[in-house]
């Protein structure tokens, strides 16, 4: 056999040799690919950079020019009972279907995630930036946090909410007696009946870079 | 992670630098295949001369690969890869046309580049028309916007096509990819014989 006979043997058996070991060894999945990820996205948890306010996320209810798009990620038990107005259900298993809208989402767009407590939404949170990473935020202290300071009377309202990031176990804490959904008055309080709350805010809008290619 | 934004790490003007770096080495090998002579890419047609596939489809394979091993061992977000998105319908008769452009003028809009760059004056007429058609389908498309995005699919990849994981895909490509070089340099041999 020629030289060059031996070395496109040779290229040919290394291309089939690389491809069976890639097929062998598998793509990542998403708890690996955030095990990459993290180096560049665990400070945004970590110094909560990324976690909004009750009062920020009311503030972006009311704003026209954000497009809102709240994710819901809790049961649907916990949903029937109180979700706020607008937002739509999405368990996690149910986030990678929405990679193309969210990467189609405008540069005005906002994605807050929001459970009964942290932990869910930070997990969705991690889901999000795996599958797209959208301008995602999460509900700092979750519903109960926002229930804690919306769902009570006005009169009420002032200090409640001190201890409401405290207890972490993803349950609803407030009680409802039947299921109301986006009915409930907090669904959608008027910020104008409220005790105005200082916060820092967290969210930015981000510049999308253009993506193309293709070769012709 | 990869992808790497070079005008952030570089600053714009060491971006645009890399860009020409990636440009020149492309350009190079694609001049020294062959690819800027019609000659020898109309040849492929005939499959007297096998420069195209033999190039394209080892760029291929060996893009694939390194891409989808970066994606295994988190040097690469496959999710920040722009893939084009599917219009079936417009997609193949695109190519069809496409195809009959290629045969008949030898070059395809790339190959033209390339071609005009080494002053070749049928590779700069193709290119001069290759611009009037492109700038003709943009006066026009919008009296066939229904059927320009028809048969969308959005992102829509061989695994999803056929189901099954992205590493037999890599396989199957990478088996297609060796058997194509083998039969048709069987078949070169045995229609032009062994010579070159």
């Amino acid at each position: 056999m020629s030289r060059e006979g031996r070395l496109q043997l040779a290229g040919a058996a290394l291309l089939l040799l690389a491809s069976v070991a890639l097929a062998l060894h598998g793509q990542p999945n998403p708890e690996q690919k955030w095990a990459y990820m993290a180096p560049q996205y665990r400070h945004l948890l970590d110094e909560r950079l990324v976690y909004i306010d009750p009062a920020e996320l009311l503030s972006l209810m009311n704003d026209d020019y954000i497009q809102l798009v709240v994710y819901d990620v809790r049961n649907e038990r916990d949903w029937n009972l109180f979700h706020l107005v607008d937002s739509e259900r999405m368990p996690l298993e149910s986030l990678p279907g929405q990679r193309d809208r969210l990467l189609a989402l405008p540069e005005n767009a906002v994605v807050v995630l929001v459970s009964n407590d942290e932990n869910l939404a930070t997990q969705a949170w991690k889901h999000l930036m795996v599958i797209a990473k959208p301008n995602a935020y999460i509900l700092e202290g979750g519903l109960n946090h926002w229930l804690d300071i919306y769902g009570v009377a006005p009169e009420d309202a002032g200090g409640q909410d001190q201890t409401a990031t405290v207890l972490q176990d993803g349950t609803m804490r407030h009680p409802f007696a039947q299921a109301l959904g986006d009915r409930h008055a907090a669904a959608q309080p008027d910020e104008h009946h409220f005790p105005a709350r200082s916060y820092e805010k967290r969210v930015r809008l981000i510049k999308k870079i253009a993506k193309a290619g293709g070769c012709s | 992670m990869a992808p790497f934004d070079f005008a952030a790490l570089f600053g714009e003007t060491g971006g645009y630098l890399v860009y020409l770096v990636i440009g020149f080495c492309f350009g190079f090998i694609l001049e020294s295949s062959g690819f800027g002579d019609s000659r020898i890419l109309a040849a492929q047609f005939y499959f007297r001369r096998l420069n195209v596939l033999k190039v394209m489809f080892t760029a291929i394979v060996v893009a694939m690969l390194l891409i989808f091993w970066s994606t295994a061992l988190g040097l690469l977000d496959y999710n920040e890869i722009w893939v084009k998105q599917t219009y079936l319908w417009p997609g193949i008769a695109g190519g069809i046309i496409m195809g009959v452009g290629f045969i008949l003028g030898g070059y395809c809009p790339g190959t033209s580049l390339v071609s005009a760059a080494t002053l070749k004056i049928d590779g700069m007429f193709f290119l001069a028309g290759f611009i009037a058609g492109a700038i003709g389908f943009g006066e026009t498309v919008a009296h066939i916007e229904a059927f320009w995005h028809s048969g969308y699919l959005g992102v829509f990849t061989l695994p999803e096509f056929l189901g099954v994981e992205t590493g037999v895909v890599v396989v199957l490509v990478v088996c297609l990819a060796l058997a194509m070089f083998a039969f048709f340099e069987w078949l070169r041999r045995t229609v032009y014989g062994a010579g070159r």
